[in-house]
């Protein structure tokens, strides 16, 4: 029987940030829908909304020309919506067979006999009866899928199902999936990974900023044209004078970064090997989770990694932490404010604590010095121009831009000769944004460095000297930002190469 | 933040109204009960001493108890640093069993103090260094001290004089802490706890070790990117919860009780798990929570003398106070939504 998914001018906004705009869509079963997009494009909150997780402020969802009232996961559930999530929910001490048992509706034997059924018609080789935390991502993947598939449903959702599976578990997942839709079940991906859309899907939709931009087959399109499409055209011209000289001291050096996790869900980094001149600012591009997180902890010092060299003002500091760091004149802006560059919780004075350099005096003989704390505060308040002057006022009571405003304040008061930070505008309206960016263009004029781990490229391609590309945990070449175009760092980001 | 405060009031009040219906049941009558068990106990001055000689040893374990827990570290092994710390310093007493010295008392307190701490590490050095889980290693380090007492009291510490009772010599009097006054059993050990509770106000609220505490308990991962020494932290509150804990078993032992036997602690190490908690983990919190808490294991005793009701019930309203705290945190800070769902639709 065939299936017809229509969204129909879903709208969902959150206070500051319009997750989805009037997106409208139409899946037929049959064919294999990619919903392509950049982090934030709004694919989440769509998928949210067809789960049935969150409620959309308006819109409707048609299935078969009837109306959907998807008010609870059940909902969706009952609406035969299956839905694979990125992060698996599964008990990891239960068997296979016990995870599939607890919302089955039928009797653990005719159960077991359906289970083996679906094993033996897609060639699934899982154990039903070990434990679930000694399969494999890719097994515990086929898992969710089984218990999807249970329920006969007519519409699966995909979401960023590669991000934790292999190169030979992505290939027999693509064969599965072909499989489902030869058989009738619609099926919509989500990602954000270029080729993979190419290899697998029919037809593409591309969301940017909450809205569908685009759809069309994907035997149209090529991996230039859909980066092209998801990160958005917009070349700004205001970028600022270009202060590459080519003989200014190289002031920060990164040799042989290699980082190797066991946690499938962060990326390895390999072989990284860069430098950052006095007043320059080196932009770090790429779509999120190709290793920056890592990469940021490791430049700040909090994952230290064997047998990296980082040379800072002709020291060696691959070995010290954050806080010995900043006594080298680094400051450090990391990309969660929420919940790592500040805490909520605590007062704008404490927070400001946060960033504890020695001469800063805040902690004299381990005793805290309220005081210094304070007036140090009151500075950064007015110089950073955040929009209160009450240091005893709890963090969380700031906007995003103020908040943002806060830490860069704290990190910058120092005078650091290097910052780093990792998405500073992430979230923020055009004001703050404005702000951070001609904070950013300031200290690079005062002869400062900075390194500039973003994913918004026209970000980048307005504040760097210089821009790489991180794909996959590897750096591309490091090019000049005026050879850039954002044609280049689409294609570099979705993994094409260049030249 | 009113509320926050305001929540082991109602957790209390629940409690002696979940009692109440308890003793109905069982056939009392709930006013009569509630009368022994929570006034009686305290109506003269002889109980108003033993309330005070309870909180003491709850008091000292729970402020060391919020250390950890500030900082997210789960150490529910006090019992067990108490009876160390009550070995260590109850050794050093029965070294001078026979000889009088104003120096022998600090000496004992200090052994205690130290042995606590000691036992602490165990768990810590465990957690930092080979990642195990605190939870499990420092509950499970409760059995091996209370088994280790009670070799030594049976075996080599025996008292020679003592007809193979498994109990140690009487400590000297100079081993003993002063008591406060004549014929009642309140003695010096509570202004160990007085000054643990000023102490550790200072500690958590005016030293960078206190802001290292607070924030790794909200934030871990502020915690790394602000650069503090993990490890070391972990390893200071653990000490200084251990030390906590060494101090209350030494004074218990050189207080109301005299020397070694197998039941030094009513489980003082566990139940002040739920005093840190009732008092928000903050020092004139716990304080109250102490009391409170003491009361309930003075009620028991009292009812189990008047009413015959066993004096385990003192764990019941333990436990009730924890339960009812948990719920009415829960209940006001989430939202309860009431959903209209059929059996099977629930199933599916």
């Amino acid at each position: 029987m065939a299936t017809d998914l229509r969204i129909s001018n879903i709208s969902k906004i959150y206070p500051g940030c319009v997750a989805n705009d009037n997106v409208s869509l139409q899946f037929k079963s049959g064919k294999i829908y990619a919903l392509l997009g950049e982090n934030g494009a709004g694919k989440s909150t769509l998928v949210k909304i067809l789960s049935g997780v969150i409620s959309p402020d308006n819109g409707e969802v048609f299935l078969n020309e009837k109306n959907l009232k998807l008010s609870s996961p059940l909902d969706a559930k009952k609406n035969k919506i299956g839905m694979v999530f990125q992060h698996f929910n599964l008990f990891e001490t239960l068997s296979v067979f016990e995870n599939l048992s607890i919302d089955a509706t039928e009797d653990n034997k005719s159960l077991r006999v359906r289970i083996n059924e679906i094993l033996k018609k897609y060639n699934f080789s899982i154990d039903l009866d070990v434990p679930v935390l000694n399969l494999s991502a890719g097994q515990k993947q086929k898992v969710e899928i089984i218990r999807c598939l249970l329920r006969s449903p007519k519409v699966l959702i995909m979401d960023e199902p590669t991000s934790v599976l292999t190169e030979q578990e992505t290939e027999e997942l693509f064969i599965s999936l072909k499989k489902f839709c030869d058989e009738g079940i619609l099926i919509i991906y989500i990602t954000h990974k270029l080729k993979e859309v190419l290899s697998l899907c029919d037809e593409v939709a591309v969301m940017r900023k909450g809205k569908v931009v685009s759809v069309s087959q994907t035997q149209n399109e090529k991996v230039e044209t859909l980066a092209n499409k998801m990160v958005g055209q917009k070349l700004a011209k205001i970028k600022k004078k270009i202060n590459i000289s080519k003989n200014k001291d190289e002031i920060f050096k990164v040799k042989h970064l290699n980082f190797y996790s066991d946690d499938p869900f962060e990326t390895n980094l390999v072989n990284l090997n860069f430098s950052v001149k006095k007043g320059e600012c080196l932009g770090i591009a790429g779509i999120s989770g190709n290793g920056q997180n890592e990469l940021f902890q490791i430049l700040s010092g909090e994952i230290i990694t064997p047998d990296t060299s980082i040379i800072f003002r002709n020291k060696e500091i691959a070995k010290l932490n954050p806080k010995q760091r900043r006594e080298y004149l680094m400051a450090f802006s990391p990309e969660d404010r929420i919940s790592q560059a500040a805490v909520p919780e605590l007062k704008i004075y404490e927070n400001v604590a946060l960033n504890n350099f020695k001469s800063s005096n805040f902690f004299e003989k381990g005793l805290v010095n309220e005081r210094k704390i304070k007036e140090h505060s009151k500075k950064i308040l007015s110089d950073f121009s955040v929009n209160t002057d009450n240091v005893e006022l709890k963090s969380q009571f700031l906007s995003g831009g103020n908040l943002q405003k806060l830490i860069l304040g704290r990190e910058l008061i120092t005078a650091p000769e290097l910052l780093i930070c990792y998405n500073p505008t992430w979230g923020l309206d055009v004001g703050a944004i404005n702000y951070i960016h001609e904070t950013l263009i300031k200290i690079n004029n005062q002869e400062k460095s900075t390194i500039l781990i973003s994913t918004d490229t026209e970000e980048l391609l307005k504040l760097s000297d210089r821009i790489a590309v991180i794909y996959k945990g590897k750096l591309s070449k490091i090019m000049p930002s005026e050879e850039v175009t954002p044609e280049k760092l689409g294609l570099l980001m979705g993994g094409g190469s260049i030249d | 933040m009113a509320l926050y405060f305001f929540t082991p009031f109602i957790a209390i009040i629940l409690t002696i109204l979940g009692g109440g219906i308890i003793f109905y049941i069982l056939g009392f009558n709930p006013i009569e009960a509630l009368k022994f068990y929570f006034i009686t106990p305290i109506s003269n001055l002889y109980g108003l001493s033993e309330l005070l000689l309870k909180a003491t040893p709850l008091c000292l374990i729970a402020i060391g108890l919020s250390f950890c827990f500030k900082s997210n570290n789960w150490n529910i092994g006090a019992e067990g640093q108490l009876t160390f710390g009550a070995i260590v310093g109850g050794g050093v007493a029965l070294l001078f069993y026979n000889q009088e010295g104003f120096y022998i008392l600090p000496l004992v307190i200090l052994a205690g103090a130290i042995g606590g701490m000691i036992f602490a590490l165990i768990p810590a050095i465990l957690k930092t260094y080979f990642n195990t889980n605190e939870i499990l290693v420092s509950l499970m380090l409760v059995y091996v001290s209370k088994l280790l007492l009670d070799y030594l009291v049976v075996g080599p510490w025996s008292n020679p004089e003592g007809f193979n009772f498994p109990e140690t010599r009487q400590f000297s009097d100079s081993s003993r802490m002063p008591l406060l006054f004549e014929s009642l059993r309140i003695h010096a050990g509570i202004f160990l706890a007085l000054a643990a509770v000023m102490l550790s106000w200072f500690i958590l609220y005016k030293t960078y070790l206190g802001f290292q505490i607070k924030v790794s308990g909200l934030s871990l991962k502020t915690a790394k990117y602000a650069g503090f020494k993990g490890k070391t932290m972990i390893l200071v509150v653990f000490m200084i919860s251990g030390a906590c804990a060494g101090l209350a078993g030494v004074g218990e032992i050189t207080g109301p009780i005299g020397q070694l036997h197998r039941m030094i602690s009513p489980d003082y190490g566990f139940t002040a798990i739920i005093v840190a908690f009732l008092g928000r983990l903050n020092p004139f919190g716990i304080i109250f929570a102490s009391l409170v808490v003491a009361l309930t294991y003075l009620g028991a005793e009292t009812a189990q003398i008047f009413l015959q009701i066993p004096k385990y019930t003192g764990q019941v309203f333990q436990g009730m106070i924890l339960f009812f705290l948990l719920a009415s945190d829960y209940l006001l800070f989430f939202k309860v939504k009431i959903l209209n769902l059929k059996k099977n639709e629930l199933r599916h």
